[in-house]
């Protein structure tokens, strides 16, 4: 009995194991059988890193029968494995944006440079009108002052050169100079009167107040007849403005090169004289000017009489004058207005007022004064030198333009021939020879002559 | 109108209208002239390029201050298309260099570099 138990139990447990083997086989039969290559444990743990190769297989995988993937949820298949991600893996992908830590700081303290500099912007614009409105303010001043002064002497006063005239008044030049022209007087032709401000609209200009000061100056140049005036440079100035206007003046710079302290005519010793003749220097500052000059040291920077005023020299070195500059019989006064000393502007230009006075008595006494034969010939005399001096250097550069002229000539020939057929090139080239070889010959005959 | 007084210096007929500086050649450069306006002019247009090419923020910021010095000092006879091109120009500057680099200047006094 026992045999037969042992052996019935014997043919069952075989049974059993013949029964999974089928099976094995059968599934591995399905695998080999199918397009689509199954995918190991390995391979979905790195799959799952890249979700869109996924996607793209996905499609081909829903077309096939969902019970061939059964094992895949089969728990026993995948012992150890984590199953919560399987099921993920089973739903549609899901992308998340992470969320990106913003590279700089956005705190507007970090922007502390960029408030400085809109700030200094606004300020400049602060300042632009305020300066502005100064300047504009400090010119109708002016004018409301001088302006009965001004037409008592003129019959026209404020021109804009325009064919009609649309502002009669002062006319505003840049934020910081104005020019008011008058004319229709004896003696003179014109006057212009430039007034030159500190540049208030510019803060630049304004810190640059601090380490160099400048001050409000009035210029007033007077156009001079030519019969109403003698043949004469003269100039009183301080010495600062007497320095720089016997390097940079054309006609002090040529006319009047030796500068005198004021002291010698009983200036003060702010003030340097330069004259071309002595003459008139004894005869314009005469007791009377001294006493007014030393009396408005302060406001006078320079007094500047000329028969060839011509303006500043031309620093342009590129280009050579063929001509003498137009010269014109002038009479340039520059004041300076003490905004510095008077904090209300109408005091400050009150102060200067008197001068206008002395503008007309300079020009009344000018047209009086006339020098000597002696003087006169002295003074023709280093016209003449100057001129002729002139006419040299102008030689010398006609001279050289004629040579650059005659140069480019016979380049512009060259080029023509060489593009032209080679015969011509070549008897050109022979021509060309044959001269240079003429130029040669007369050498060589001396050489000859030397070595008998 | 004018009385016949000697003592009267005006003279209507001797009239002579104003003929403006520069009037014949406006491009001509009068020696003393003061050029400030064009040489800021200048000066304001190559830190404008270095700003948009280089992206240089310090030069574009130059470069606006340049236009408003170049603004202040113009004259009025000035073609105002040119200041304002200038600015236009110095502005665009600023505006790429931040649109590029939006990163804030490093001030003079820090070490590290925006």
């Amino acid at each position: 009995m026992k045999c037969v138990l042992v052996i019935l139990l014997f043919f069952l447990t075989c049974l059993s194991h013949c029964k999974i083997d089928i099976e094995e086989v059968d599934e591995f039969d399905e695998f080999e059988e199918s397009p689509i290559t199954v995918r190991t444990d390995s391979d979905l743990i790195f799959n799952e890193k890249l979700p869109p190769v996924m996607d793209k297989i996905e499609p081909e995988v829903t077309v096939e029968d969902d019970d061939e993937f059964e094992h895949f949820n089969d728990e026993e298949e995948f012992e150890g494995f984590d199953t919560e991600r399987l099921h993920v893996d089973d739903k549609d992908p899901k992308i998340t944006i992470a969320s990106v830590p913003v590279p700089f700081h956005t705190k507007w303290s970090s922007y502390i440079m960029e408030i400085f500099l809109v700030m200094g912007i606004v300020a400049y614009f602060a300042n632009f009108f305020y300066g502005r409105s100064k300047n504009a303010r400090l010119a109708d001043i002016w004018f409301k002052t001088h302006k009965s002064l001004l037409e008592d002497n003129f019959s026209l006063v404020g021109d804009d050169g325009k064919i009609e005239v649309e502002s009669s008044g002062i006319i505003k030049e840049t934020e910081s100079s104005y020019t008011l022209w008058c004319s229709g007087r004896t003696c003179c032709e014109g006057m212009l009167v430039e007034l030159k401000f500190i540049k208030r609209q510019d803060l630049a200009t304004v810190f640059n107040q601090f380490l160099r000061p400048i001050k409000d100056e009035v210029h007033i140049k007077v156009d001079m007849n030519k019969e109403d005036m003698d043949t004469f440079v003269f100039c009183v100035a301080s010495k600062k403005t007497a320095t720089r206007y016997s390097k940079e003046m054309a006609d002090l710079s040529v006319f009047c090169p030796e500068r005198k302290p004021g002291a010698n005519y009983g200036l003060t010793d702010s003030f340097s004289v330069l004259s071309e003749l002595g003459e008139v220097s004894s005869s314009i500052l005469d007791a009377k000017t001294v006493n007014y000059i030393n009396k408005y040291s302060d406001v006078l920077d320079c007094l500047h009489f000329s028969d060839r005023y011509s303006g500043f020299k031309s620093n342009d070195d590129t280009t050579v004058a063929t001509k003498l500059p137009t010269v014109k019989k002038v009479l340039i006064f520059t004041f300076t207005i003490p905004t510095d000393k008077y904090s209300n502007p109408q005091e400050a230009i009150s102060a200067i007022y008197p001068l206008m006075s002395f503008v007309f008595q300079c020009m009344e006494r000018i047209k009086r004064l006339r020098i000597s034969k002696e003087a006169k010939s002295k003074a023709e005399k280093n016209r003449l030198r100057v001129e002729e001096a002139f006419l040299k250097t102008t030689h010398a550069a006609r001279a050289e333009a004629a040579a650059a002229r005659k140069e480019e000539k016979k380049r512009l020939e060259k080029e023509r021939i060489l593009k032209e057929d080679p015969e011509k090139q070549r008897k050109w080239e022979e021509k060309e020879m044959k001269r240079q070889q003429r130029k040669k010959a007369p050498r060589m005959k001396q050489l000859k002559v030397k070595s008998m | 109108m004018y009385s016949n007084h000697s003592s009267d210096p005006r003279r209507p007929e001797r009239e002579h209208r104003y003929k403006p500086k520069g009037n014949n050649d406006s491009q001509s450069i009068m020696p003393g002239e003061d050029l400030t306006s064009d040489y800021m002019n200048i000066l304001g247009m190559i830190l404008s390029m270095s700003g948009l090419l280089m992206k240089f923020k310090w030069a574009a910021w130059s470069a606006l201050f340049c236009s408003c010095i170049s603004f202040a000092n113009s004259r009025a006879i000035d073609d105002n298309k040119q200041i304002f091109s200038s600015f236009m120009l110095s502005i665009s500057a600023v505006v790429m260099s931040y649109l590029q680099n939006p990163h804030p200047m490093s001030t003079p006094w820090s070490t590290t570099f925006g």
